[in-house]
């Protein structure tokens, strides 16, 4: 079993490397000290290719979570770079790391995505009404076709389903038409119904519309829907799989869950 | 068990109460300031007037006839000085001495009078052995010599050996200062004292005493009270010193307690506000920890005990905000003895009252705005633990709409009648302050109604203007409509009483403003400043100044006006028309020598028509009858009675203008100019024009309403501490959705400013309730007045303008530090919050 993926080489360290939207070099982080120290990632190094699905996958404490916020620039690394595009993440204060969010990166997160007093239209076009930007009205419209919201335009959250919140929020995501999106266990919260919907929605805007999508998941079932799966244990990556079918990642989560499971 | 969960909560969350505590802390300071303040200045009364007539064991005097004007000497008859002598032979009299008070009062270098403002500037004749010690220097012997306190002397600059200028009810003096007075501190008095016979010469007349004093060589003070009444001639009395001083001192006391309790009328209203607050945080607190609450109440806890947890918190509250407030109370007494501009050289007094009622008003005031939210907090569904969105059961609103109809409805009937003159417990003012006490509790409830619709429109523009961050705003402030009006009810009463203040006070100045231009006929007005009145010698002065035609006293005073204490003006019939213009209903102006004309409302009051006969017992205790020769509509300038001059020249031991109305060939600048070099040598004298003396009315009006304002801004800012509160909890609520919109790439600037516009769009609806009551109550007050003279209703629009534009800073400021705090939270936490 091969523990260095294709897109973790060394030779992906020098910048320019044009086909990754983002990328870590050695990343640590880690958390409390003396007895409490907790080493979240530890030298974690990453690509993330364009226009591709890529799932992080990993148990509970693996650090996929961190490993999200520090790619995404909501954490700081302890030590190690972090790219987004050629922008390293790490020299930015927080002025121009918000506005790196803004207009470079989309969010999706397992619940609360949508901000309650605004309607399902507003919520959409939120990072691009924040930067005083008018919304691409053609790239828009498509969009909420392609989630099928166009009747449920006006209607606040509290009035939409589980499902239908977390299409709002890929919505919102993908209309600012991001370098990158970073979705954090975005079915966790939803019946395997609309789980299915959301996430045959990701695959179909990476496929159709070249959207470079990343996904924190534990879930085998979603990260089948992705185009490569990186697993993560304690705070290293440890394989990576092209192609994933539900079962292979299934049965590669047993392979190292044991392991770690002995190791507490 | 329960007692651990609420020491523990509000251990986790000290940051919490102490913003709880603060508006408790502020009411409760501004009762606890206003009695410690109130108890010093009566210690401080007690200390400097305590000692006046220690000795003195009997007091002669002749008895007074009419009240007031007891300043100016007027009230009562003087005491021949051969009474003295009759005295001084009744077996155990010691030591009688005669007294003589009048006005005097000491100018500056700057040549402006000391004092004045309020307490009195004494005249008096030095003796020996009498209350006062020289501090240095001699007595004053001769026509020429004075002693002065010494505070008054290092105020004007003056020292021994100095000319003083001393103003006094007759030609100007400048005897030559031979000694200085201790006198403690009277508070802001002044003293000069001339010997015996210059004082009763200057202040009084030559052969009479104000009243006569003296000790005992033996018998009780009634026993030698009844020796002495038995030799007084008819119209004179004796009281025992105890009497004397008892009778001194209920004056004091009866400013003093008029004095506390318009203080705490005041401070009353801060706590009012102060419940708003608290009643609003606590409804916060409990619907933020619906979960917790649900979780005891899953785990067994009865609804009592969740009351009672509730409560419990109220409690401990109050003792905090008690216990800081009677700290920052006494902080507020030292504060207000600076601004009185009394030394508090004593330092402040403490007794056992402010104590209580901090504690009583501080556990009171929060336990009982807790208790609704308490009970609110014991109906939360067990099963709510589990759930994910929980919502408290919330009451419909028509219940309130109800509630808060009548309340409103009723408030208002209370204050119509209150205002009509229905006394409830011997006062009008009570039933106008519970009418409006209801009011405010009425609108209040009903303002979660109404801010749907005014904050939608106040924020209309805010998307516009401010895109996406000012769309939420204006959602914000109307998601949860109860407590954005709760919010700002607690600005509302503050801004409504300050705008009631100024709708009447604009109005009186506009009132005033008519009356002179259609009463006042004078071209110029004299006016002493302080307590003092025009001479004689100064009427003269003005006379010689070229192209003035004529210089006319007005004079006033009190008389039994058909056995009734009244107050009069008098002057000359060729005053009236020329001085004052007055519409004569009936009769004539022509007052003669034994004339009294009346205006309608007192010639209907008691039956008078023009020719009636009318009993007047002046202050010298004499009698004359006069005549009703007419009767003119209700007048400002002379007031509700003008008698002929000459009656009360007659009866006027010393005759007193309060002002000389001036007619001159020319109102020019050259003619002003030269009226006041003619009145160089009277410093306290000041000449006005029409325009000045509109003006001068004006401040008067600007300084009372300022100083109410004052007053009343320590509401408005419990009531800024109160939004202060509900954005700071708000902000926490909404942790999750600010770290949403961190993440989405809102900036630090952008999330402050949508709490900011939020915050001002809050402060502004409750500025516009404010403005909107305050409006009404002053029309209405304005109409319940307008017979008394407040006649034209001023709403000074800029004004108001003003207070909203001071509300939206309010707001701004309120917003600074949740604002603040909502961007430095941290994204990640604040997504990863339960």
């Amino acid at each position: 079993m091969t523990h260095t993926a294709p897109t973790t080489v060394e030779g992906l360290s020098e910048p320019g490397a044009g086909d990754l939207a983002a990328r870590a070099q050695q990343i640590t982080k880690v958390y409390g000290s003396g007895d409490a120290r907790v080493v979240a990632l530890d030298e974690v190094t990453l690509g993330i290719p364009r226009g591709r699905f890529t799932a992080i996958m990993g148990p509970s404490g693996s650090g996929k979570s961190t490993l999200m916020h520090c790619m995404a620039g909501l954490d700081s690394v302890d030590s190690g770079r972090v790219f987004i595009g050629d922008v390293e993440l790490n020299r930015l204060n927080d002025k121009r790391l918000t506005r790196l969010r803004r207009d470079r990166v989309g969010f999706i997160f397992q619940a609360f995505n949508l901000v309650p007093t605004l309607t399902a239209l507003e919520n959409i076009t939120l990072p691009m009404d924040i930067a005083g930007r008018k919304p691409d009205r053609q790239w828009l419209e498509r969009v909420i076709d392609t989630v099928g919201l166009r009747s449920r335009l006006g209607h606040r959250p509290s009035q939409l389903s589980g499902g239908q919140q977390q299409r709002v929020a890929c919505a919102r995501a993908l209309a600012s038409r991001p370098e990158i999106i970073f979705a954090d266990e975005p079915t966790g919260n939803l019946d395997s119904r609309s789980g299915a919907e959301v996430l045959g929605f990701l695959r179909e805007s990476v496929r159709e519309m070249g959207q470079t999508i990343v996904m924190v998941t534990h879930d085998p079932g979603a990260a089948a829907y992705a185009d490569e799966v990186i697993f993560l244990s304690d705070g290293r990556i440890v394989d990576t799989m092209p192609d994933p079918t539900a079962e292979k990642v299934l049965e590669r989560m047993k392979g190292f869950e044991l392991p770690g499971a002995a190791a507490r | 068990m329960m007692l651990k969960v609420t020491l523990r909560n509000l251990a986790a969350h000290k940051l919490r109460l102490v913003l709880t505590a603060v508006s408790v802390i502020l009411g409760v300071a501004f009762v606890a300031g206003t009695l410690i303040f109130t108890d010093t200045m009566n210690r401080q009364f007690d200390e400097v007037f305590g000692g006046i007539g220690k000795n003195v064991a009997v007091y002669v005097r002749a008895k007074p006839v009419v009240e007031g004007g007891e300043e100016l000497g007027e009230a009562a008859r003087p005491v021949p000085a051969r009474l003295l002598e009759r005295l001084r032979r009744i077996e155990g009299v010691k030591d009688p001495v005669g007294n003589v008070a009048g006005y005097a009062a000491v100018v500056g270098k700057d040549g402006k009078a000391v004092g004045g403002n309020g307490p009195p500037q004494l005249g008096v004749n030095w003796v020996d052995g009498g209350d006062y010690e020289l501090a240095a220097g001699r007595a004053p012997r001769g026509p020429d010599e004075v002693v002065i306190d010494a505070d008054t002397a290092d105020k004007a600059g003056l020292r021994i050996g100095d000319r003083v200028q001393v103003v006094i009810n007759g030609p100007p003096q400048r005897p030559r200062l031979v000694g200085l007075v201790d006198t403690g501190h009277l508070m802001g008095a002044t003293l000069v004292a001339w010997d015996t016979p210059t004082a009763q010469r200057l202040l009084l007349k030559p052969g009479q005493f104000s009243d006569i004093t003296m000790g005992s060589s033996g018998p009780s003070e009634r026993e030698l009270r009844d020796r002495v009444a038995a030799v007084l001639p008819a119209g004179y009395e004796a009281l025992t010193g105890t009497q004397m001083r008892e009778e001194f001192k209920s004056d004091v006391d009866q400013l003093m307690s008029f004095f506390r309790t318009f203080l705490l009328v005041f401070a009353l209203i801060s706590i009012f506000v102060g419940a708003f607050i608290i009643f609003n945080t606590f409804s916060m607190l409990v619907a933020q920890r619906t979960r917790e609450l649900a979780l005891l109440r899953a785990i067994g806890a009865s609804r009592r005990q969740i009351t009672r947890a509730v409560i419990g918190e109220a409690v401990a509250v109050g003792v905090v905000g008690g216990t800081l407030g009677l700290a920052a109370g006494a902080g507020l007494a030292v504060l207000l003895e600076n601004v009185v501009g009394i030394d508090g050289a004593g330092g402040l007094v403490f007794t056992a009252t402010p104590v209580i009622w901090a504690y009583a008003v501080g556990i009171g005031v929060t336990v009982v705005s807790a208790y609704f939210p308490a009970r609110r907090a014991a109906k939360v569904p067990p099963v709510a633990a589990m759930r994910d969105e929980v919502a408290l059961p919330q009451r419909s609103l028509r219940v309130r709409i109800g509630a808060g109809t009548v309340l409103t409805a009723g408030g208002a009937t209370l204050m119509a009648l209150g205002l009509t003159g229905v006394k409830i417990g011997g006062n009008v003012m009570t039933p106008v302050g519970v009418g409006a006490l209801l009011v405010f509790l009425g609108v209040a409830m009903l303002a979660p109604v109404i801010s749907g619709p005014v904050v939608t429109v106040l924020g209309a523009a805010y998307p516009r203007v401010f895109g996406a961050v000012g769309r939420m705003a204006q959602r914000n402030a109307l998601r949860n409509p109860r407590r954005t009006a709760a919010t700002a009810a607690a600005l509302m009463i503050g801004l409504a009483l300050v705008t009631t203040v100024n709708v009447l006070g604009s109005s009186t100045r506009a009132s005033l403003s008519q009356a002179i231009d259609a009463q006042l006929g004078a071209d110029y007005i004299v006016q002493p400043q302080g307590q003092g009145v025009i001479d004689a010698t100064a009427i003269k002065a003005i006379s010689a100044v070229p192209g003035v035609r004529q210089a006319m006293p007005i004079y006033d005073g009190n008389a039994l006006i058909n056995g009734k204490n009244s107050w009069f003006a008098a002057m000359d019939e060729s005053a009236l028309g020329s001085a004052v213009r007055m519409e004569v209903e009936s009769g004539s102006t022509r007052l003669g020598s034994a004339g009294m004309m009346v205006d309608t409302r007192v010639a209907a009051a008691n039956g008078w028509q023009v020719g009636s006969k009318v009993p007047v017992r002046f202050a010298d205790g004499r009698s004359e009858t006069l005549t009703i020769v007419g009767i003119y509509a209700v007048n400002e300038m002379v007031g509700p009675r003008v008698i002929a001059a000459d009656v009360y020249l007659e009866h006027a031991l010393k005759p007193s203008p309060f002002a000389v109305a001036v007619n001159t060939a020319a109102t020019d600048a050259a003619t002003l100019a030269a009226l006041e070099q003619a009145l160089k040598d009277y410093p306290t004298l000041q000449v006005q024009d029409q325009s000045g003396f509109k003006e001068a009315m004006s401040k008067e009006v600007d300084g009372l309403i300022g100083f109410l304002t004052a007053l009343l801004t320590m509401s408005i800012i419990i009531a800024a501490v109160g939004v202060v509160n509900t954005l700071a909890l708000s902000v926490i609520e909404r942790t999750r959705e600010i770290g949403l919109l961190r993440a989405v790439g809102t900036s630090r600037r952008q999330l402050r400013r949508m709490i900011r516009l939020e915050s001002v769009v809050i402060a502004l609806f409750g500025a516009l309730l404010g403005i909107g009551i305050g409006v009404v109550f002053g029309w209405a007050i304005q109409r319940a007045l307008s017979e008394e003279g407040l006649n034209v209703l001023s709403v000074p629009a800029g004004t108001l303008v003003v207070y909203l534009v001071v509300a939206a800073v309010i707001g701004v400021l309120a917003a600074l530090w949740p604002a603040w705090r909502a961007g430095r939270m941290d994204v990640l936490k604040a997504i990863a919050t339960e």
